[in-house]
């Protein structure tokens, strides 16, 4: 995974020197493994995005990245819309490399909210509260679950079935045996049940 | 002026050149047109793209062991850096044949007869028959090419294994590849073997799993047949020992690693109830107010 990862950072840069009008467009909408930096100041880590390389930072609410991640390193911007706000958060995760074993997750969720006009504001005493009120429904949109059911069950199923269709380690006469008994229980066992029916 | 004007331009052009043909080269198996394709309209050059990466192409063909079908015949031979002959030609030791190579079309023609080395013939063709039947037995698309040459004077066999499966309508493909050498110059050899598998599912998505091992056994040489079947064996166990490691891996790296990057659920073993922390939140803002 991680030579598929690093190979995609530098193709990146290798489109680019063939092609540098398409820069822009290639960067803003092929996602790039996030970097992380060191806010000297705070003390903290905070991710790098397309989206942050101008703008104002807000350290997202960690409990969602610790009861999910146990770790991590997290990072929200926000930045305001005609009719609401846009922001997109970050969340970067990289194994622990136990068990001979490499890996790294990277989420990025961009989020936009429109505020209906007419609707019901909460008190506005500064922006932690505003975001506040926004965050169950922006913490239920459960994409992460699904992306990493999906990510889990077919994307890594599936490539398992495609190996073992590449090669059997059962024989491959025995393996069409064993079919060829299994279809014939399997009308018999029909026919059985039409009779008795 | 115009002379230095040059000079960078044909230096641009080396960059793009060598970009890609490394594109190319790392084309996943079956996906090579739509790599060359897209790196044709990249590059907005095609002279330059087949005088330039035509290294790239058969370099490509021999790394994936594409198999190759002269017209006439059923049988296929592979494509590799062994049977290269130079001049776009290939040998097909089994047939006793060489053959032209289009690397592009991947097409075969102009076959003319070739005798290869004399001396190592008969351990070649028994490790070529005992092969056949391995592959057979495991492979549903198996190929198999077994060469004998003396490699810095030491006589070696090597055998090379691939099976593919192409499916760009259901968004995936998928290769394996191996090939296994030894000496016949000792009485005990070593046999040396690599394993390859690369698989590329992209429906709505896009994973790769890329995977290579390698092994190494002892054999003993006695005549052709016996080291045959024993050569065989090895191959086969290690093979089998390989892919029952790969699926085993699916289990484990589900269990442990994939979880170790992001739970199926949290800590608690429940979903995160947002309102409760949502509530938790603004009663701690309002202690400290």
């Amino acid at each position: 995974v991680r030579v598929i990862v690093r190979v995609c950072a530098c193709d990146c840069v290798r489109v680019i020197v063939c092609v540098p009008s398409l820069c822009e467009d290639l960067l803003s909408s092929v996602d790039q493994p996030l970097k992380i930096a060191r806010d000297k100041v705070v003390g903290k880590d905070y991710l790098l995005c397309d989206y942050n390389r101008d703008g104002d930072s807000y350290r997202c609410s960690t409990e969602y990245r610790d009861l999910y991640f146990e770790g991590g390193v997290s990072s929200v911007y926000l930045w305001d819309l005609d009719h609401g706000f846009a922001g997109v958060i970050l969340i970067k995760k990289a194994g622990d490399g136990s068990k001979k074993i490499k890996g790294c997750w990277d989420s990025i969720h961009v989020v936009e909210v429109q505020v209906r006009a007419g609707a019901p504001l909460p008190v506005q005493t500064g922006i932690n509260n505003v975001n506040c009120f926004y965050l169950p429904n922006l913490g239920n949109m459960d994409m992460e679950n699904k992306i990493r059911s999906t990510l889990n069950e077919i994307y890594f199923g599936k490539t398992k079935d495609i190996v073992n269709g590449l090669r059997s380690v059962q024989m491959l006469a025995d393996k069409s045996k064993q079919e060829a008994l299994k279809n014939d229980l399997m009308q018999v066992l029909s026919q059985r049940s039409k009779q008795q029916s | 002026m115009i002379f230095q004007l040059s000079t960078a331009v044909q230096l641009q052009h080396k960059k793009e050149v060598r970009i890609a043909a490394n594109f190319i080269i790392h084309a996943p198996p079956g996906e090579f047109n739509e790599v060359f394709n897209d790196v044709r309209l990249l590059l907005n050059s095609d002279n330059l793209l087949r005088e330039g990466a035509a290294q790239a192409f058969a370099q490509y063909n021999m790394d994936q062991f594409t198999p190759a079908k002269l017209d006439g015949s059923e049988d296929q031979v592979l494509i590799t850096e062994h049977g290269d002959l130079g001049h776009g030609r290939f040998f097909d030791p089994r047939k006793k044949q060489s053959f032209k190579f289009d690397h592009l079309r991947k097409e075969a023609s102009e076959p003319q007869s070739h005798e290869g080395e004399v001396a190592l013939r008969p351990w070649r063709d028994a490790c070529d028959e005992a092969l056949r039947a391995y592959v057979k037995d495991h492979y549903p698309t198996g190929v198999c090419t077994v060469y004998g040459k003396t490699i810095d004077g030491q006589q070696t066999i090597i055998a090379c294994i691939e099976g593919h499966q192409f499916q760009p309508k259901n968004f995936w493909n998928g290769r394996c590849r191996s090939e296994w050498k030894f000496t016949i110059s000792q009485p005990t050899a070593q046999v040396v073997g690599v394993l390859k598998i690369q698989v590329h599912y992209y429906e709505d998505g896009n994973v790769q799993l890329v995977s290579h091992k390698d092994v190494q056994e002892s054999l003993i040489i006695s005549n052709e047949v016996q080291t045959a079947k024993e050569f065989v064996k090895i191959i086969e166990n290690a093979e089998n020992e390989y892919q029952t490691a790969i699926t085993e891996n699916y289990q484990t790296m589900s269990d442990t690693t994939f979880k170790a990057l992001r739970r199926q659920l949290p800590v608690t073993r429940t979903k995160i109830d947002w309102n409760k922390i949502l509530s938790y939140k603004i009663g701690k803002e309002m202690q400290n107010a």
